[in-house]
């Protein structure tokens, strides 16, 4: 897994970027990195992280998740993270895993809902 | 060797007055197997209920090692032997497994294996009183089972409209059952494409700190999921208890009904409830 096989997909002034289902570490941080680059090139305002594939939520992905969100929101952009499996937030919950101020949505057209609301429709985790 | 017939002079048979009498009482009983093991474990006396569980007559077993009554993998782990010398050690050895009848089938037993000694505490051999539990241990199977569709039954999670699952939870809260809860109502959520879970606690009798850290971690999950839960049947026996045990709740919307709950989920999919000629 590397840089090249992560698409971040701009969607006018939103980001839409898919996990991969089982990703190390080394995608995840290339992963925030890709963001970034993305958000200052096209000074979105927002980021949807697709993980609807993802099987297994670690804690290092957990933190770096954690993380991004803050470093898109000093960017000016709000994070949503989309389609998290049920299997997957009961245990994320059970380690007490977290995701710091992300927004999380039921899935994608949730998520662009959300982003595209008011900003009154904030939700924390 | 004149010490052990001078111990067997006075064997409880004796003082019972006929050792005739003695034994036609012991190999009469049916529902205990009661069988005299030598020092080496082999057979020495067989009685009725013996017969009757195990299938062996007292001909063919006497003589024969009691290892015959377990299942092969007991005797591989030798455990005929570590129960000898349990008894012998501590004077008495309980259990309760497997063993097998003649014609190979097994039966659940309850087996005391007593070292019988002479004055002197010289062993002698053992004794060994088995009972068959079978219909025991069915039935304790059978509640296990029962409690585990209890368990099913008892978490339900509806739909009660576009956007909006209800789950009503009744009894107690324990890490077992909140596991399952919570899988359930995460995939229902899923499956349903809601937004909003009600949880209704109106049936759960009382709240503990642990009940609570339960409910905190399926809120959590449920949160993670992009889903929002509104806690509500929350009585005020229970309201009480939440501030006396210092619970903090202020993260999580929670209404005392379950009526309430729904209009907070209504509110939240921006939807109202309109009469037919158009007033609110």
């Amino acid at each position: 897994m590397t840089l090249e096989s992560i698409s971040v997909i701009k969607l006018h002034d939103l980001l839409l970027v898919t996990v991969p289902a089982d990703p190390d570490d080394e995608t995840v941080s290339a992963l925030q990195d890709r963001v970034l680059e993305a958000m200052a090139q096209f000074e979105a305002k927002g980021l949807v992280l697709d993980i609807s594939t993802v099987q297994t939520l670690d804690s290092f992905f957990a933190r770096t998740v954690a993380e991004t969100v803050q470093m898109v929101a000093l960017m000016g952009g709000r994070t949503v993270l989309a389609g998290m499996r049920a299997s997957v937030a009961v245990t994320a919950a059970q380690l007490g895993l977290t995701v710091g101020n992300a927004l999380t949505a039921l899935d994608v057209d949730r998520a662009l809902d959300l982003l595209n609301a008011a900003p009154s429709g904030v939700r924390r985790v | 060797m004149k010490e052990q017939m001078t111990a067997t002079s006075e064997s409880p048979a004796v003082v019972l007055g006929s050792e005739d009498s003695f034994r036609l009482l012991v190999e009469s009983v049916k529902d205990y197997a009661i069988v005299m093991l030598d020092t080496g474990g082999h057979v020495v006396s067989w009685n009725a209920g013996a017969e009757r569980f195990k299938g062996y007559h007292a001909e063919e077993i006497i003589g024969k090692h009691f290892s015959c009554f377990y299942p092969a993998d007991s005797v591989q782990r030798g455990l005929p032997e570590q129960e000898l010398k349990a008894a012998a050690r501590d004077g008495r050895f309980e259990d309760e497994g497997w063993r097998v009848r003649k014609d190979g089938k097994q039966f659940w037993a309850n087996v005391i294996i007593s070292a019988l000694r002479d004055k002197d505490g010289t062993l002698r051999g053992f004794s060994k009183v088995t009972r068959d539990l079978t219909e025991r241990k069915q039935a304790e199977e059978r509640i296990k089972q029962q409690s585990r569709e209890i368990m099913e039954l008892s978490t339900p999670v509806m739909q009660v409209w576009q956007g909006v699952v209800v789950a009503p939870l009744i009894g107690s809260l324990d890490s077992n059952r909140t596991q399952q809860f919570m899988e359930r109502l995460l995939g229902r959520i899923v499956e349903t494409n809601s937004p909003v879970a009600l949880v209704d606690i109106m049936g759960v009798p009382t709240i503990d700190t642990q009940t609570a850290q339960h409910l905190i971690e399926t809120i959590s999950a449920v949160r993670l999921l992009g889903a929002q839960v509104v806690l509500t049947g929350v009585r005020p026996a229970i309201a009480q208890t939440l501030v006396h045990l210092g619970i903090d709740l202020s993260g999580i919307m929670t209404r005392s009904s379950l009526s309430a709950g729904l209009q907070v989920a209504l509110d939240i999919l921006n939807l109202s409830v309109v009469c037919k000629n158009g007033s609110h």
